[in-house]
């Protein structure tokens, strides 16, 4: 395996991108510097997939392509079975000596939204890390189904405005709290799972390339922030990112062969949750008397998670 | 190296055990697949198979059928051979892949043991599930016995891979009254049935690193109709020709005959019954009955569901006076699907004979002798009048009060 | 190839992003990539822009902030440096002027009509316009 040098952004920058340009996301989309953050990650050759979404149906519509690499998509459930078939075939090819370049093994990630991850996809996505596929599953988690115009998911977090709930004169918006899909993976027993951000690329590039090292399934939770749909300036993405990493809304971390955990970013001065919610026009609405109150147990939440956090890594399990 | 496994020149085997035979003997790169009675057996036979040593391939033990012909749309992109196996509910959860899998052009095979589809819940055999899959692209063939199932399983891995074809098929058997009832069945060797059917080679294989290649891409209005076009184009033009070439060779392989359409005592038949699966044979022995007592009556059978073999189909049938085409699923609001599709086959011919439809064997009722009996009597009397003198469509073999329509 | 019938496509609707062989994309970067017309780097997105980043080179500290965030692989960083920005595949989004570390900026938006080098001339002045919403 040939290993990207990540020591400095300097040398990381000496990547030569296998994902192009003149796709169709949004300007500002923090979907494509996920990507290139995974795929600069490895000089290895890479077999992708994808499940329907924003990234799929911005970057392989007739009669262009995106993907520098072998990529295949079939529906909005199934980019995870899709990823690990191929990855069988190869396991396959590789034993019966029929492979055309024997010595390369080639990585074998997906990428999937949260609506194909928490949602549509979830079946599929449990029965490949059950079944223990040398694969990477990426969730491109902006909250929302983006991609057909901001429904909600069971990823949108509580308060949010999303066009199937959306907040109005006798409702804040979506009711029900994000799900963990982290704690879900991770008792799976799956060898690797992480939270990424992709303002935070070293830490990104760090578990990417821990999960390549990795036999087994490693589930990687991406936190994309949406210009569109969460109603901030596209010129925004990094500043809300470093708002959601900064206020422990989306705290990194890692959780290795489904039980020790570890904490990989601490802000040295942690903001308010409503700094974050405030920057974003979905949450809008919670800045007025009426709903202040879900801002305030916004923040009870996300402290009480972060203890939880650091007491399951004091406790090593 | 996977161990040979030596057959007997003849197996007593049942239609699934027919199935996973061949599914052997291709040497299936990954077979991904999901349990559902009747094909069951078909993938327990084959873990049988991996637990001894048999088989090299991948054996993905997926947590869907849904899921099972997901991974196979992916490591057939990958660039292998790989079959699977379903039934009925499982069929219809996996129908939005089929359409995946035969737009991708990718020449998976699927064994698909024909089981009603609920509610209400049903576990035996009719033909609802093959009727369902009539539309999303994939060849179908269908078999009557054990030995058909074998034999074209073969034969489906040669014609779905062939470059000019490219195209999946399903392999249909009847739950049950085929899949499993043990019946003779003359084998070929590991060796003579692997050459039969070819090596696989690649095309537009993801794991041709030095050639990478997209797969699965959204087409709007502007491409999707010629992609669809080229699609249909293959499957009509291409198909059939390949099949007729791989049954000749298996003629010379194995001495037995298969055929586009299979037509018995036909030469002279005034009237004919034209139906799918195990029931062909049923019909068949009625067939010899009436004709020993001198009354001219076939059997036509479909063993190309599709693409359909309407030219010869119609060829097979320009003789007759009276047409009756039996259909083993819910026609649920109109004629029954053979039927309209074999009215489709002789509406522009020189024909006049008089075509009715029959409804049978819902959720794995049996089709009766007496019930043909009585078809062909109508039939007949079709034949001697020139006119339809029963309703077009009747229910047979139900109870309660005759049900029929137009 | 919108003029293709249907027999000119390739079956199954499959793209290939270059024409011929690659042996490793990996470590190539594309001007030395043998594009093909089916890949989305063969097409320009300049007309998504109603702003377009301008580089002043000597502003510069090459930290690559702009090279990482950029979500359309339109910073053009070679041997380490800094060198452009990638006006066909740009998008406009304007991410590479807020992440850039440097006082003035490096890398500032102006009206996509504007004149590159009447506005470098200008730059100190944008530059504290700019600078103040930080």
């Amino acid at each position: 395996m040939s290993q990207v040098k990540t020591k400095n952004l300097k040398n990381f920058s000496t990547s030569a991108d296998r994902f192009e340009g003149s796709n169709l996301l949004c300007p500002g989309c923090a979907h494509s510097i996920i990507v290139r953050e995974v795929l600069n990650a490895t000089n290895d050759h890479l077999i992708l997939g994808a499940s329907t979404g924003c990234l799929e149906v911005c970057t392989a519509v007739y009669p262009h392509t995106s993907w520098d690499v072998s990529w295949i998509h079939i529906g909005f459930e199934n980019g995870s079975s899709a990823i690990a078939g191929a990855e069988a075939m190869h396991k396959a090819l590789k034993n019966k000596g029929r492979l055309k370049q024997p010595d390369l093994t080639p990585k074998f990630v997906t990428f999937g939204g949260d609506g194909a991850t928490y949602d549509i996809g979830f079946q599929w996505i449990s029965g490949c890390f059950e079944r223990g596929h040398n694969m990477m599953y990426v969730c491109l988690d902006n909250e929302v189904y983006a991609n057909t115009g901001g429904q909600r998911s069971s990823s949108t977090p509580i308060g949010a405005s999303a066009s199937t709930t959306p907040a109005g004169r006798i409702s804040y918006g979506e009711k029900r709290n994000k799900k963990d899909i982290m704690a879900i993976m991770a008792a799976h027993g799956a060898p690797y799972v992480a939270q990424v951000a992709p303002n935070k690329w070293r830490d990104m590039v760090a578990k990417v390339q821990k999960g390549f090292s990795i036999e087994g399934p490693v589930f990687i939770n991406a936190m994309s922030a949406c210009t569109t749909e969460w109603k901030f300036a596209p010129e925004d993405t990094i500043a809300i990112s470093d708002l959601a990493t900064e206020s422990l809304v989306f705290p990194l971390y890692e959780i290795i062969d489904g039980t020790k955990l570890n904490i990989t970013y601490r802000p040295k001065n942690v903001l308010p949750v409503r700094d974050y919610l405030g920057a974003q026009g979905r949450f809008k609405h919670l800045f007025t008397k009426q709903y202040e109150y879900i801002i305030d147990e916004w923040q009870s939440r996300v402290d009480a998670k972060w203890e939880y956090l650091q007491r399951r890594e004091d406790a090593c399990v | 190296m996977a161990d040979i496994f030596e057959l007997r020149d003849y197996e007593v085997w049942d239609g699934n055990m027919a199935a996973s035979h061949a599914l052997r003997q291709a040497q299936v790169d990954v077979v991904a697949a999901y349990p559902i009675t009747p094909s069951t057996p078909i993938v327990e036979n084959y873990g049988n198979f991996m637990a001894n040593g048999y088989i090299d391939g991948e054996y993905i033990l997926a947590e869907s059928e849904h899921g099972a012909m997901s991974c196979c749309i992916g490591a057939s992109a990958a660039g292998g051979r790989v079959a699977t196996a379903t039934s009925s509910q499982g069929f219809a959860l996996m129908l939005e892949t089929l359409y995946s899998a035969s737009g991708m052009r990718l020449p998976i095979i699927l064994n698909v043991v024909n089981r009603a589809i609920g509610a209400p819940l049903n576990v035996n055999g009719d033909h609802s599930d093959m009727y369902m899959g009539r539309d999303s692209g994939w060849i179908q063939i269908d078999c009557y016995n054990p030995q058909d199932v074998y034999d074209m399983n073969l034969l489906a891995f040669r014609v779905s891979e062939d470059h000019d074809i490219r195209l999946p098929t399903m392999v249909h058997q009847d739950g049950f009254m085929t899949s499993h009832t043990a019946q003779r069945v003359k084998t070929l060797s590991d060796d003579v049935a692997y050459n039969f059917i070819g090596e696989f080679k690649p095309m537009n294989d993801m794991l041709d690193l030095d050639h990478p290649v997209t797969h699965g891409v959204q087409t709007e209005e502007d491409w999707h109709f010629e992609h669809k076009a080229r699609q249909h184009h293959a499957l009509m033009s291409a198909v059939i020709p390949k099949i007729q070439e791989a049954f000749d060779e298996l003629k010379v392989l194995s001495g037995r005959q298969y055929n586009i359409v299979e037509s018995y005592n036909m030469n002279d038949a005034e009237v004919a019954i034209v139906c799918m699966g195990s029931s062909v044979e049923t019909a068949l022995e009625v067939s010899n009955e009436l004709l020993a007592k001198g009354i001219k009556a076939g059997v036509v059978g479909i063993r190309v569901f599709r693409p359909f073999p309407l030219v010869e189909i119609a060829d097979a049938l320009k003789s007759c006076k009276a047409i009756a085409t039996l259909d083993r699923s819910s026609p649920n609001g109109t004629v029954g699907a053979l039927f309209n599709e074999i009215a489709g086959a002789l509406f522009n011919t020189n024909t006049h004979a008089v075509l009715t439809n029959y409804i049978y064997g819902l959720g794995g009722r049996d089709l009766t002798k007496a019930s043909l009996h009585t078809i062909y009597r109508e039939l007949e009397s079709n034949a001697e009048s020139g006119n339809v003198t029963t309703p077009l469509q009747q229910f047979i073999g139900l109870r309660g009060p005759k049900l029929s329509f137009f | 190839m919108i003029e293709n019938g249907w027999n000119q496509f390739e079956i199954g609707s499959v793209l290939r992003p270059f024409s011929g062989e690659v042996s490793d994309v990996s470590v190539i970067q594309p001007e030395d990539r043998l594009y093909s017309a089916s890949n989305s780097f063969s097409v320009s997105v300049a007309d998504w822009r109603i702003e377009k980043p301008l580089f002043k080179k000597e502003l510069c500290i090459d930290c690559q902030f702009c090279w990482i965030y950029c979500p359309d692989m339109s910073i053009i960083s070679r041997d380490k440096k800094m060198i452009g920005v990638d006006y066909d595949h740009c998008k406009g989004c304007g991410i590479c002027v807020q992440v850039c570390p440097t006082t003035p900026k490096a890398l500032l938006m102006f009206p996509e009509q504007a004149d590159e080098e009447i506005e470098l001339a200008q730059w100190p002045k944008k530059e504290t316009q700019e600078t103040k919403e930080n």
